[in-house]
């Protein structure tokens, strides 16, 4: 075993990194308010948001995200009539996929506020809206965080598949060093310690938050 | 309307024709039936090895000795936390290096890509069943437990009879979530050579350039699978459930 | 009154539908409206397109494709942005004909029935399929790999060729060229089927160069060509004008010379045939 390979190649592999660290990140924000919509949209009475909703929720959840990354990898550029560079086709198929998971958090969530939150809204003549803004949405936001971030977690490790379209991430960055020196075993080990430290540090926050939320509440 | 949609499409600037008898010629049909025995294949025994090490390390957590605690939580901490690619490059170009040199040709011989995909998913799944079985245990009333301490079995025993009987009724509904993960989650297996659905779809697609048709394919496929598993454990659920024992909500993550 | 307010108002809406359903926009039109030139080429493969010891994205296809780059710049009369994508068989054509990539020029074998789906500029550089083996191992054509395993690229001539002809081959088929050189480095397939190009510069990468051997006759002829979008014969010929003047004015045998010299990265002589079949490719003005 020759662990040279690692120092030697150090900084093509950070730069894998920081493109899996920019890909998780803008994904999580991004599909916060499209998990949102499509919650609220699925729990809505009104048959044209509430069927839409069900499907692209169900759609989503039912097919593995090598399947959407491969639908936004070649239909988006007909769709949009431009070519998109691979990070954007990854970003906006992670953005598509969590929005769905997301979506089910976040709507769990909101049905975890206590039922008297929305009677009490009601009575004081909010609208359903301003209901969901000032009441609702706060509270569930509380109650979800602890899923939300076990979400961001398996997000961050998801973003290892955009290796299959050619985003130079941190799995690819060492696939295309493994190739170059034939040392597998040396950068598998070595992206599964960086992957682990990260992943093991936000579930660390995550046990944090949920004890000070039990706290609180 | 017909025209308007029609030119609507034209608009949009999609000219692509549908030929959905593509798939159904040979051998593309062929190849696509092959894809889902092995996804299926691949799922069952990768769910198999993850049943059990579910059960071992959910009830590691939940036992009384200290020392066996930490084994699971360290098990769960380390294979869930790694992205199951990275676990599927691991166990088919790192794992096997190891090994002697004649196990090493004994296994290439023997489907080493379908063996490796999974291990991999097999103990990454593991860790991840390993919390549904946790979570479900320590959702037993706890009456239950006490009760059966107080007529004399030992833990193990009240393990065996009354605590995972009485979770295995409860945690059916997370599990059948970490189930179709699982079902999902063996498309990556086509990154070491494993020839499952989703590569198959790759294949017709790249034999006949019709990429629409055989993404749809197996798109329509997977959500037929997973509709078909969640029925079937929705079947078993209902086959098992003891009367009187309230389902308590309970996550995975929590 | 209402009526035929909404038939005037239906007959509005088809007739600006069926103007703006026109022709589908033209490579060269695509490429001015958007300021962009993508080129899709290979990221494994010495020395068409590859990460060098820099981890630099270079190459003999992506200078070639340059050329074509600048021909179009002359044409439009303005810059264009030159940009590369990474495509492997089993996804560059869809890449071109979805419009994500303009032109595909790696390693991509002009063939009947590729034809069906796109055009080709002139062939730009000929090899045929071979194999990769360790040294010491005693398997010199496709009959020796019979019962043995033989690792492929999804979607790629040679692993169609050996399926359609070979089935007492056992195939395992990767995703892409990194994934199959580990699993042939460590044992895992007897044989690496590939360009003999593509072997060659392989060997030449490879850690340990002396370890492996290029082995067999042809089994396939591959003309390398450049891909584009059917029906647009325009960029087509600047595509081709591109290629055939640099053949004539001597780029062509510069760039030859970087890449595939005595000095090049991958090691690989001219051959007298293919350096004539290149001078008659150029058309007389």
């Amino acid at each position: 075993m020759d662990w040279q390979v690692i120092p030697d190649n150090l900084g093509f592999l950070l730069k894998g990194l920081a493109v899996t660290l920019q890909l998780a990140l803008m994904a999580m924000v991004l599909s916060f308010p499209l998990g949102t919509l499509a919650a609220m949209a699925r729990l809505a009475r009104r048959p044209w948001l509430h069927w839409p909703a069900v499907l692209y929720i169900e759609l989503v959840r039912g097919v593995p995200l090598i399947m959407v990354i491969f639908w936004f990898y070649f239909f988006l550029p007909i769709a949009t009539g431009r070519s998109l560079d691979n990070f954007t086709s990854a970003l906006v198929a992670f953005i598509i996929f969590e929005g769905a998971y997301m979506a089910e958090i976040i709507r769990a969530g909101i049905q975890s506020v206590p039922r008297g939150q929305v009677d009490a809204s009601l009575s004081t003549s909010l609208t359903t809206l301003q209901m969901m803004r000032y009441v609702i949405l706060p509270q569930a936001f509380r109650n979800m965080l602890p899923s939300l971030v076990t979400q961001f977690i398996i997000l961050f490790k998801d973003t290892s598949l955009a290796y299959i379209i050619g985003v130079i991430e941190l799995t690819r960055a060492a696939s295309i060093v493994s190739q170059r020196e034939i040392r597998p075993f040396e950068l598998y080990v070595f992206i599964a310690v960086v992957y682990w430290v990260f992943t093991f540090a936000l579930s660390r926050l995550s046990r944090l938050l949920e004890i000070r939320l039990s706290h609180r509440a | 309307m017909l025209l308007v949609s029609v030119n609507a499409a034209g608009f949009l600037g999609l000219s692509y024709e549908f030929r959905w008898e593509i798939l159904f010629q040979h051998p593309y049909l062929g190849w696509l039936v092959e894809g889902i025995l092995t996804t299926l294949k691949l799922s069952a025994l990768a769910w198999l090895q993850a049943l059990i090490i579910g059960v071992l390390v959910g009830a590691a957590r939940t036992l009384p000795w200290r020392f066996l605690r930490a084994i699971g939580a360290s098990y769960v901490e380390l294979f869930r936390n790694i992205p199951l690619l990275v676990h599927l490059f691991f166990w088919y170009f790192a794992a096997p290096e190891v090994l002697p040199h004649a196990f090493q040709d004994w296994l290439v011989a023997h489907g080493i890509e379908f063996w490796s995909a999974v291990l991999g998913l097999g103990f990454y799944s593991g860790a991840r069943f390993g919390e549904v079985f946790r979570a479900g245990i320590q959702a037993v009333p706890h009456s239950l437990i006490e009760a059966s301490a107080s007529t004399g079995l030992s833990t193990v025993q009240s393990y065996r009879f009354v605590v995972l009987p009485c979770a295995v009724r409860l945690l059916i509904p997370p599990l059948t979530g970490e189930t179709l993960n699982l079902l999902k989650n063996s498309s990556l297996a086509l990154t070491i050579g494993v020839a499952e659905l989703t590569f198959m779809t790759r294949q017709v697609e790249s034999y006949t350039a019709r990429g629409l048709e055989a993404i749809t394919a197996g798109t329509l496929i997977y959500l037929a699978l997973c509709l078909v598993i969640a029925a079937l454990m929705g079947r078993v659920e209902r086959r098992l459930a003891i009367p009187g024992l309230i389902a308590r909500g309970i996550t995975p993550e929590s | 009154m209402k009526r035929s307010a909404i038939c005037l108002f239906a007959a509005a809406l088809l007739v600006v539908f069926a103007a703006a359903s026109g022709r589908a926009e033209t490579t060269l039109e695509k490429i001015n409206r958007t300021g962009v030139l993508v080129v899709g080429t290979r990221t494994g493969s010495p020395p068409f397109g590859f990460y060098n010891r820099q981890n630099e994205w270079v190459g003999f296809s992506i200078d070639l494709a340059r050329l074509a780059h600048q021909k179009v710049e002359q044409k439009l009369g303005k810059q264009i942005k030159f940009e590369l994508k990474e495509t492997v068989p089993a996804t560059r054509i869809p890449l071109l004909s979805s419009g994500a990539v303009d032109l595909i020029a790696g390693t991509m074998t002009i063939t009947q029935s590729r034809r069906e789906s796109v055009d080709f500029s002139i062939p730009f550089f000929v090899t045929g399929a071979q194999l990769l083996v360790k040294k010491g191992s005693r398997i010199r054509s496709l009959k020796d790999l019979e019962g043995k395993r033989l690792g492929a690229q999804q979607g790629s001539t040679n692993e169609r060729i050996v399926r359609e002809k070979w089935s007492k081959i056992r195939l395992v088929v990767f995703q892409d060229q990194p994934a199959a050189f580990t699993a042939l480095a460590q044992g895992k397939i007897d044989a690496y089927t590939n360009d003999g190009v593509q072997l060659a510069g392989l060997k030449a990468k490879a850690p340990n160069s002396g370890n492996y051997q290029v082995v067999g006759d042809f089994f396939s002829y591959e003309p390398y060509g450049m891909a584009m979008r059917r029906d647009d014969p325009d960029f087509r010929l600047l595509v081709d004008l591109a290629l055939m003047e640099a053949i004539e004015g001597g780029e062509y045998f510069r760039l030859y010379d970087k890449w595939f010299g005595p000095k090049g990265e991958v090691p690989y002589p001219l051959s007298p045939e293919v350096r004539v079949f290149l001078k008659y490719l150029v058309i007389p003005r």
